[in-house]
């Protein structure tokens, strides 16, 4: 009996060379900017002029470029921190896809910390207590997942996603509930509505001459360094890497396995978490959109970067310039609507990942593997 | 394949370089005009920021009458709206920092004047009036300003909903079905929805002394679903014959047309949308306003703080008299007979002057054999719906600031659940 077979296969590329790589992904930016820019054209819209207020995020032609750049830095930070921590989870393995929750998880907890302590601490202390209740808050979130995987070998690409939502809800939840218990709400609006921090709570920027530069981003890339170091240089960064390739292997070798998870884990998620307090921080309110999806575009940014951190940072940056100056470009354009920004964002985010599948595999027809064989 | 992609990279380098060529060269003979010329903002670099709260691609609605609004002044203006307008859309009005992020946006982006069209804006723009006060903010619904840069604009739209609810009125007398519905997006939480209930109740009461008016409340400025809902239970639990509403869609007219019932539209003519079913929608003439505003932002010739005292107040607040509102052309085919006629003389009533909504006064109407209207002005105390005297017979109007900010109730003849 012949077997059914199927017309194409996907093979695994043998050798994948970076310079061809990276010629892929420039081509696919330049096709989604072809097809981008008729569209772009069908609705009267110049596209280079279009793309050139992406690149540049409107700097040059503005009355405030200092913050355009403030503004652009606090969407960048939580954009890194939560990549660099996602990509901490993936390289062992550890499918976190919840990084929406531990996100909400970690601003909601700073928010408490923010509305209680509020006007008693000093405001770098206050700050400290901020980072320290959100990475606690979007630990915690995330270490029961781990506690559970290594305990009763439980699905974590399931359930951190369905915690997202459980977060999510409970966010909109405090945000939409009147009631005299609710301190998240400002009691002066007739309808629901979170209240500002007070002023302390507000993170530190330094002036520069006009620019406010972000503490925020500061810590960052500190974290950045640190976290390169951790992976690198120390034994519980090469243990992640064990225990990514092949945890048997490192039982074997006499490693903790539940140990490391659930630590590694708690990283993850305590660094998203920080991510989290850091933003509502930066913005000195709570809102029910403080994630700006950065538990998912960060999915995306580690992977790009294949989870290596240097290339985190650079991919975290890019697509924070794509996103910030699609917004920015299609406000300039009275044709444009939010959707069709999103849209070019989609188009070019689509290309890209399609490159990165093409240059690690290729699709070979099956006919020809069948001659091979014979 | 290498060579293919190649060819593109090339292509698109060449591209790359003729976008900073050709475009750079004006942009930069431009900047450098301006200066040697006399007033610091040119009109044709005058910006206009706008935010909405939802697509500047809808068809209809609330987003889609301001947008209009807007593009049409800028229109008449003679500034390019493809050039000259910048606009932030789906902003929800309940999210503070993503209205801090939208106005962000556009300062950065170089509005000199921005509109936020939602209640909810209120905060986040008297925080950024203050931060960026080389920028004027202008807020509609609201009621926060202050003396430089930062006013609000609102309008009678109570008169045109009188205008709509005498059309509700007549209807429901000649079918012979008292009960009125009513979907409302808030009530008594805030004075714009409450006055828009009463408004149009005593309007419906002054051609049918026997309507009720029963109130359904969604809790949210737009939600088609919600909307349909609420509007369906109106017919269900009260069997209306009218179904007039205060929310963003068509949905209730849709309702009123699916159950062959009869409707009154806000914001936008919904005639369109239920042909044989909508009598007449008490609408905004938004233009009247924005072209207003963007003169006087033009004539302050980029000295942000003098706009208040250009606009003469930090208030503005019109009505029919600067046919600001209105009730939109009368569907005659479905309206009750005199209809027009009686609508007619009580806008010219209002607009004179002598005669506002909420007054001791109440109107009747009398139309002769040759259909001449007779308004027939009896004094009556003007109660709430708990029994309370609001303004006792023969006295003239409440103050703005009532209508504007104060009102929380409703009058004698709306059945609202309680809050």
């Amino acid at each position: 009996m012949k077997r059914q077979e199927p017309l194409f296969r996907i093979v695994k590329r043998d050798t994948a060379r970076p310079g061809q790589q990276i010629l892929a992904y420039v081509a696919a930016v330049a096709i989604a900017l072809v097809i981008g820019a008729l569209m772009l054209l069908s609705l009267g819209v110049d596209p280079l002029d279009f793309y050139k207020r992406i690149i540049t995020l409107g700097i040059p032609d503005s009355k405030f470029p200092a913050r355009i750049v403030e503004n652009f830095i606090k969407l960048f930070v939580p954009l890194l921190l939560t990549s660099l921590a996602l990509a901490l989870a993936f390289k062992m393995r550890f499918w976190n896809i919840g990084g929406e929750g531990q996100f909400i998880m970690g601003a909601i907890l700073a928010s408490v910390a923010a509305l209680k302590l509020g006007g008693t601490l000093p405001k770098p202390l206050m700050i400290l207590v901020m980072a320290l209740c959100g990475m606690v808050g979007g630990g915690l979130y995330g270490v029961f997942v781990a506690a559970l995987k290594v305990r009763f070998n439980t699905n974590e690409t399931l359930l951190t996603l369905m915690l997202n939502y459980v977060a999510l809800y409970l966010l909109r939840f405090f945000g939409e509930t009147a009631g005299e218990w609710n301190f998240f709400l400002d009691p002066a609006s007739p309808r629901p509505k979170f209240i500002k921090f007070p002023e302390n709570a507000r993170m530190i920027t330094f002036d520069l001459g006009g620019f406010q530069l972000n503490l925020s981003l500061i810590i960052a890339i500190a974290l950045c360094v640190l976290i390169f170091v951790y992976l690198k240089y120390t034994k519980q960064g090469y243990e992640v890497a064990v225990v990514g390739d092949s945890p048997n292997t490192a039982r074997y070798a006499g490693m903790k396995v539940s140990r490391i998870v659930v630590r590694t884990i708690f990283m993850s998620a305590a660094l998203i978490g920080l991510a989290g307090a850091f933003s509502v921080s930066s913005a000195g309110i709570l809102s029910a959109s403080v994630t700006n999806n950065v538990g998912w575009t960060g999915i995306v940014v580690a992977w790009l970067a294949k989870l290596n951190t240097v290339g985190i940072v650079v991919s975290s940056l890019l697509i924070t310039v794509l996103q910030f100056g699609c917004q920015n470009a299609s406000t300039t354009f009275a044709s444009i609507d939010a959707n069709f920004a999103d849209l070019i964002q989609g188009i070019i985010l689509f290309a890209v990942l399609a490159a990165d599948f093409f240059t690690r595999f290729q699709v070979v027809r099956t006919k020809s593997t069948k001659e091979v064989s014979k | 394949m290498k060579k293919f992609l190649a060819m593109i990279l090339a292509g698109v380098m060449a591209l790359s370089l003729a976008a900073c060529g050709p475009k750079d060269a004006p942009e930069g003979s431009a900047s450098s005009n301006p200066p040697a010329g006399s007033t610091p903002v040119a009109d044709d670099d005058f910006k206009v920021g706008a935010i909405y709260i939802t697509s500047q691609s809808d068809v209809a609605g609330y987003t889609f009458q301001h947008h209009t609004g807007i593009t049409t002044a800028m229109k008449n203006l003679g500034l390019d709206v493809d050039k000259q307008l910048l606009v932030v859309d789906n902003v929800k009005d309940d999210d503070d920092t993503a209205i801090a992020n939208a106005i962000d946006t556009l300062a950065g982006q170089g509005a000199d004047i921005i509109f936020g069209i939602s209640f909810g804006y209120i905060d986040a723009m008297a925080d950024k009036a203050e931060e960026y006060p080389e920028i004027i903010f202008s807020h509609g619904t609201g009621f926060k300003a202050n003396d430089t840069n930062f006013n609000n604009y609102f309008g009678r739209i109570y008169q045109a909903r009188y205008l709509t609810g005498v059309a509700a009125g007549l209807k429901s007398l000649e079918m012979g079905n008292n009960y009125i519905g009513y979907v409302a997006a808030w009530n008594t939480e805030y004075a714009e929805t409450c006055s828009g209930i009463n408004a149009f109740t005593l309007g419906a009461q002054s051609a049918n002394p026997d309507a009720v008016v029963h109130v359904n409340k969604i809790s949210t400025w737009g939600d088609e679903n919600l909307e349909r809902q609420a509007a369906q239970a109106l017919v269900d639990t009260y069997n209306v014959g009218v179904i007039a509403q205060h929310c963003d869609s068509a949905q209730p007219q849709l309702v009123a047309a699916e159950n062959n019932i009869f409707g009154c539209g806000y914001n936008s003519d919904m005639t369109e949308q239920a042909p044989n079913n909508h009598l007449t929608a008490a609408i905004w003439h938004w233009d009247v306003y924005y072209q207003t505003a963007i003169q006087a932002a033009m004539d302050c010739a980029g000295d942000a703080s003098k706009f208040v005292e250009k606009m003469g107040g930090n208030a503005y607040y019109a009505g029919l008299a600067e046919n600001f509102v209105d009730a939109s052309p009368l569907n005659t085919i479905v309206a009750a007979p005199n209809t027009e006629e009686i609508m007619d003389a009580v806008r010219e009533l209002i607009v004179s002057g002598d005669w506002d909504v909420f007054s001791g006064v109440k109107l009747s109407y009398k139309v002769g054999d040759d259909g001449k209207v007779e308004i027939i002005k009896t004094d009556a105390d003007l109660k709430d719906n708990q029994g309370n005297v609001i303004v006792a017979a023969g006295e003239g109007s409440v103050e703005d600031g009532v209508i504007k900010g104060s009102m929380n109730y409703n009058v004698e003849g709306v059945d609202a659940p309680q809050a």
